[in-house]
């Protein structure tokens, strides 16, 4: 059994990052971890996403369309762009944030991009990452505040304090007290919102 | 975050990307000498390298260019010692012309080259495979499946190198050098002693020696045919009735895809790519039908082809008819065409597609980036002139003024070449011809085309965007930013005291954020090449804005934050869409400085018609 994550964003925003530290988490766990990354100039505000998959053994590094299960988007532009990297059902937790392409005219709104995604056959949860990164202490947090709410689905196989063990290894001094309150920040944010629901 | 990840004791287990597995694997090996021009995917080979390098007395060398990255690692191979030479794919046809004599002549100490070609061009002109350099160089060409083979081959090519004395390609793709996987590390062997190896009949290619070489270079790629058999990388797994012959990372698709599939199959995992070893050719073309799976050209399908000929193997060889020689593999390709080639039902669903239309994003200049304030000055400089220039183009950053609002790139070809191929313009143009070029390339490929240019009196208008750095593979220092790749102190090469030395009357340089500076010296520059029918020069200079606003945060400086006065904008929009700040937004209605994104260069208080842009924002 293999487990394909889809992070999506815009350069900049902490997608890579974001990888490393879920991948870093696996790995501790004992799975097999690829995680496909692309480099260069697509970092300098461009559309970035980032594939990784687990599982006991992992071959490709990459997830194909139609193939992956879930997406951590830290942005929703970027989140409906990468949505056809998931399998029907598939499940997008999404940062409530449209950062309009420069010279692009009207965006789409929030509940444009959230209701075409919930037509595509994508379960679709948002969370506004930016309030929790910001009460974290900075907004540069935002990344580990989704890393929180996508432990908080359950879609992958990590509790809240394996992911809190990778950030201590990767972050040291306030950076890593600011991720470390973002991560727990964006795991209750989630949960609360899930209760809500079911409520 | 890339600091010392490659250092470690044997036995632990890292993320590594393929890139810094393949430094860690060289470091094992003992290397001495580690020598690249950056582009991507290939550039953390040598940045990882260069953070262990005092530690293990590595010489470790952003060199100008590949052709001169590859000649250092040749020199130090001479010596004895171990070289790797790390480059992107186009970086190879830089340095070809030394390749091509190293084929003939070979390796003293083991020699690795690097070649990581970007299949879907990510970040390139071409996705050309340099598989192909190796039949035509007769260097042997491998390649790695995980970044874990990856570090252990990379390892294990210097003693084939070194036993075999030829150079060997190892052949890398954007999947395998920009993906992370668990690497476990091992010793790190000593270095070998330095000595010269003096040898003239062998190093000087002369008549009739070279001849003499040529035979040798033939008979030791059928030697390697023969003997890479054994090769541990070469491996065959599985059985079925149907033979699939793959490598590099189409491995790993076909290795899902025969899951997803639910077919058992013979899969040659071939890592020797070229020569291809015969024997194993031999035991595919048992198969009544073999398959070849491989990215971009048909490298294994030609060579498995041609041995069947001579073999007379009835063999039905199927590849390229039923994956793309377009483009990445990815596993739904690959279980697509296994199925159509196997002639087995599969179909998948669409994948969801969202019912919005969807802004593009590509990548832009950053905020404060001094490329943007000097492309605003030269379409001023435009204006102001009544022209309507060519923009001959190159690779980099300001690459990004393709896209509006500027569009002053009418071509962008290889490095260097805004120069070269703008000269061949400006020798017929009516239209004055602005060829635009970084530092880094200027010093990588620029300076032969700009001596060309003053000594056959080319009226070429040369602005070098000039940011102190290799901005666009993640800050490399080249010989114009006076440092080296550990940071430490090294001699800054002007490149307007070049351009000067080559011969150019006509140099001026120019603050990147002065716009009408910048506007100024074009327009004086344009005149006078037009008069003089010779080149000129304009160096447009400021420091990378990535690296000063890293450089303030890590030194707790605030940089000024501007903010737009809303009773006197007129709300004209020259900020954001003449401009295209990055940091500057409307939103319903209203012009806006993000004081998150704006860096404080102050360029667009200075294009603001009513000057309503001033210092004194609040950054969060």
């Amino acid at each position: 059994m293999r487990t394909g994550v889809v992070l999506a964003g815009v350069g900049g925003q902490g997608v890579l990052t974001l990888s490393r530290v879920l991948g870093e988490a696996l790995l501790d766990k004992g799975y097999d971890v690829r995680i496909g990354e692309v480099h260069g100039l697509s970092q300098r505000g461009g559309s970035v996403v980032v594939f990784l998959r687990y599982g006991d053994r992992v071959y490709a590094p990459t997830v194909a369309p139609g193939e992956g299960d879930v997406m951590v988007a830290l942005e929703l532009i970027e989140a409906a762009r990468r949505i056809r990297y998931l399998r029907r059902g598939g499940l997008a937790v999404a940062n409530r944030l449209v950062l309009p392409p420069p010279m692009s005219g009207e965006p789409p709104s929030i509940e444009d991009l959230v209701e075409s995604m919930r037509r595509a056959g994508v379960r679709t949860v948002v969370v506004d990452g930016m309030k929790v990164a910001e009460r974290a202490g900075s907004s540069l947090s935002l990344n580990m505040a989704m890393l929180g709410a996508l432990v908080a689905t359950r879609e992958i196989d990590l509790e809240l304090s394996e992911a809190e063990n990778a950030v201590r290894r990767i972050f040291k001094g306030r950076i890593l007290e600011v991720n470390l309150a973002a991560l727990r920040g964006g795991y209750k944010a989630l949960k609360e919102l899930s209760e809500e629901c079911e409520g | 975050m890339v600091k010392h990840v490659i250092d470690g004791e044997a036995g632990e287990v890292k993320l590594l990307l393929g890139n810094e597995a393949i430094a860690r694997g060289a470091l094992e090996a003992g290397v001495s000498s580690a020598t690249a021009y950056p582009g991507t995917p290939s550039t953390e080979i040598l940045e990882s390298l260069a953070s262990v390098a005092e530690k293990y007395g590595v010489y470790v060398e952003w060199s100008a260019n590949e052709k001169v990255a590859l000649e250092i690692g040749i020199g130090a191979s001479m010596m004895g010692l171990r070289a790797i030479v790390a480059m992107k794919h186009v970086g190879v046809n830089v340095a070809s012309d030394p390749l091509m004599s190293l084929g003939y002549a070979g390796a003293v100490g083991g020699l690795v080259v690097v070649t990581a070609d970007d299949p879907n061009a990510y970040s390139s002109q071409n996705e050309q495979d340099n598989r192909l350099y190796g039949v035509h160089s007769y260097i042997p060409v491998f390649e790695a499946s995980s970044p874990q083979e990856a570090k252990d081959m990379t390892r294990d090519l210097f003693e084939l190198s070194e036993k075999y004395a030829t150079a060997v390609f190892l052949r890398s793709t954007t999947r395998l050098s920009h993906t992370r996987g668990p690497v476990r590390l091992g010793d790190v062997r000593e270095k070998n002693k330095a000595a010269f190896h003096r040898d003239p009949a062998r190093w000087a290619l002369l008549p009739p020696y070279n001849l003499e070489k040529h035979g040798e270079a033939v008979r030791r790629i059928e030697r390697l045919s023969r003997d890479l058999e054994s090769f541990p990388y070469n491996r065959v797994e599985g059985e079925g009735d149907v033979a699939i012959v793959t490598g590099g990372v189409a491995y790993n698709y076909v290795k899902e895809a025969l899951e997803k599939l639910g077919i058992g199959a013979e899969v040659f995992k071939v890592s020797s790519t070229y020569p291809l070893p015969r024997g194993l050719a031999l035991r595919a073309l048992r198969r009544e039908k073999v398959i070849v799976v491989e990215e971009l050209e048909p490298i294994l399908e030609w060579q498995l082809k041609i041995m069947a000929q001579e073999e007379g193997a009835s063999s039905k060889i199927l590849g390229k008819e039923f994956f793309p020689r377009v483009g990445e593999l990815n596993t739904r390709i690959v279980a697509e065409g296994l199925a159509r080639a196997l002639g087995v039902e599969y179909s998948e669903e669409e994948p969801p597609k969202v019912d919005v239309q969807l802004p593009r994003r590509p990548p832009t200049m950053c905020p404060g980036c001094g490329h943007r304030s000097t492309y605003y000055g030269v379409w001023l400089a435009s204006k102001k002139l009544k022209v309507k220039p060519i923009y001959p183009n190159d690779i980099g950053c300001y690459t990004l003024g393709f896209f509006p609002p500027f569009q002053m790139a009418d071509l962008t070809w290889s490095m260097g070449s805004s120069i070269g191929i703008g000269s061949g313009i400006a020798r017929f143009s009516d239209e004055p011809v602005i060829a635009f070029v970084g530092d880094s390339t200027f010093f990588h490929a620029g300076m032969p085309g700009l001596v060309n240019a003053v000594y056959n009196g080319i009226p070429l208008v040369l602005v070098v965007m000039d940011n102190s750095i290799t901005a666009m593979t993640g800050h490399q220092p080249h010989p114009g930013s006076g440092v080296g790749p550990l940071g430490e102190p090294r001699p800054s090469v002007k490149i307007e005291d070049v351009a000067r030395a080559l011969g150019v009357e006509h140099v001026k340089v120019v603050d990147a954020y002065d716009v009408r500076g910048v506007r100024d010296a074009v327009v004086e520059a344009v005149e006078y090449a037009r008069a003089q029918r010779k080149p000129a020069v304009i160096v447009s200079k400021r420091p990378c804005a990535l690296m000063v606003a890293r450089e303030a945060v890590k030194r707790g400086v605030e940089l000024p934050v501007y903010v737009i006065d809303q009773e006197k904008c007129i709300k004209c929009g020259v900020c954001t869409d003449r401009f295209a700040c990055p940091a500057i937004v409307k939103e319903n209605g209203v012009y806006r400085i993000l004081p998150e994104l704006c860096v404080g260069c102050g360029v667009c208080a200075q294009i603001c018609p009513v000057k309503a842009i001033h210092v004194g924002g609040e950054r969060r």
